[in-house]
């Protein structure tokens, strides 16, 4: 992942990819911490699923975004997203199916313990599609197409095309080539903020 | 006036904030500063809410650990969800940005309208 | 009666400063540095403000992400720079701000002082309630994290939703052909 971009725009600084390398698991892991914390402590699901996501935005800027983009790619951002929101849903779809009211923890009829742990993975559904969210958000507008790739390799069936290529496929079938000035100006900030 | 100060600063400044906000957004031609402009009305918003939750020497509410008096963890609440929400939107806003650059080559809004005009 | 702390005032007084350059400095990058100076003020003003869940969600979205996603616009299209530093002032929207500040320095006063033991909503039943509740029904000790997922679950629901909706509409209008 540490390779530089073949765009001459990105600079490589040693400073900040050794910094970064060593902050970036504390970073993640408070963010996990804070997401698994929040009935204890101050925390929860929003403010660890935004530390989680600025962890890898450390990332996408000491490597270069486009890396990290390769290096994220496949389904686990879209596949987070899709089970956080489904998580919270059935949490509180289930409590209507215990004859309870939407949400209702004390229906599933845990006591109170099971109060606490539903509010916490209610918490983790929201750190999960927070911290999706947000990651999916800045690569979208970093190249434009961070999801519609995996997207694209699942609906075409051509499970045998590699990665590289199907995002190569979907910038030029969608946006007429126009990605590639985009990615080396990308590349131009990570270089300034070097 | 001045009695205000001492009393009502976070209130002040909440004004203040978003004067800074909506000078912001109605005066710069500049799309990005408008953004901006719009995110500063929004944190001055915030201000007003948290301010109103609190009280003095308050702990902040995690209850259960020695007592009170707590802030208020209502307009906490209100405000982290809002906080979320509203990057999600800075991030639509943006790329509706992006998309008028690829359409206009600019964005200035003044050169936006001259484009339009001349269309 | 009861005055506003120092630090906070101090804290508060920066973020309005770093405000007000992020809104007259005429180079938008320079614009967005000020923003995040401004971002972090306030997320140590939250914590002043016994708001700690707030600040964790501001200092790393505001100063964060947000910073980011402006850097970010701003690479792909263009960083509008002029000779000068500062914006000039535009007269217009000074008296559109005027009118408006105007109007809310009349509603100050009505306010409770910052801090005041008996404001509306320190004394409110609602305030009173998840105070005394949220631990012994909920077995949460954060109080924002009972209201947040508990007390008004279904309102967060909502709030992902949207979260979700925005980032399927970044999708969207950046790539409008592949999926419409």
């Amino acid at each position: 992942m540490s390779h530089a971009d073949s765009d001459q725009t990105y600079v490589e600084s040693t400073i900040i990819m050794t910094t970064v390398r060593v902050v970036v698991p504390f970073v993640f892991t408070f963010g996990l911490f804070v997401m698994f914390h929040g009935a204890e402590s101050a925390g929860g699901g929003f403010q660890g699923g935004v530390i989680v996501a600025s962890a890898v935005l450390l990332l996408a800027f000491a490597f270069g975004i486009e890396p990290t983009r390769e290096w994220l790619e496949g389904p686990l951002v879209k596949t987070t997203i899709a089970v956080g929101g489904a998580t919270f849903a059935f949490v509180g779809l289930g409590a209507l199916a215990m004859n309870g009211a939407f949400l209702e923890y004390e229906a599933y009829g845990f006591g109170s313990d099971g109060v606490k742990y539903g509010i916490e993975l209610v918490e983790l559904a929201i750190g999960a599609i927070v911290s999706g969210v947000l990651i999916s958000l800045f690569f979208s507008l970093a190249s434009g197409d961070f999801l519609v790739v995996s997207a694209n390799n699942g609906i075409e069936a051509e499970p045998s095309e590699n990665a590289a290529n199907g995002s190569d496929d979907a910038a030029s079938d969608s946006d007429n080539g126009s990605d590639d000035g985009v990615d080396a100006s990308v590349g131009a900030t990570g270089g300034e903020l070097a | 006036m001045i009695d205000l100060l001492g009393t009502h600063y976070n209130y002040l400044v909440f004004v203040a904030l978003v004067a800074i906000g909506l000078y912001g957004v109605t005066a710069s031609t500049n799309l990005v500063k408008k953004i901006i402009g719009l995110n500063i009305f929004q944190v001055g918003i915030f201000l007003f809410f948290v301010t109103s939750g609190y009280v003095d020497g308050a702990a902040p509410p995690l209850v259960g650990h020695g007592s009170g008096p707590y802030a208020s963890p209502l307009p906490h609440v209100l405000i982290l969800t809002a906080i979320v929400v509203g990057v999600s939107l800075t991030a639509v806003a943006l790329a509706l940005i992006v998309r008028i650059y690829e359409a206009y080559g600019t964005l200035d809004e003044d050169a936006i309208r001259e484009v339009q005009l001349n269309d | 009666m009861t005055t506003v702390s120092t630090t906070l005032a101090i804290v508060l007084t920066f973020s309005v400063l770093a405000a007000l350059a992020a809104i007259f400095l005429r180079d938008v990058l320079n614009a967005i540095i000020a923003f995040a100076a401004f971002s972090f003020g306030i997320a140590v003003a939250w914590i002043l403000l016994a708001a700690p869940d707030v600040a964790l969600t501001e200092a790393a979205v505001g100063a964060g992400i947000t910073t980011v996603l402006f850097l970010v616009t701003i690479a792909k299209t263009v960083r509008p720079s002029g000779e000068r530093l500062l914006e000039a002032v535009e007269w217009r929207s000074v008296a559109i701000v005027v009118l408006l500040v105007g109007t809310l320095l009349t509603t100050v006063r009505s306010l409770p002082a910052v801090g005041s033991a008996d404001a509306p909503v320190a004394t409110s039943r609602v305030t009173e309630y998840y105070l005394q509740n949220a631990y012994p029904e909920t077995g949460v000790e954060n109080a924002v994290t009972a209201v947040l997922a508990a007390y008004r679950g279904f309102d967060t629901l909502g709030e992902a939703t949207v979260v979700i909706a925005a980032g399927v509409a970044v999708l969207l209008v950046l790539r409008q052909e592949a999926y419409v």
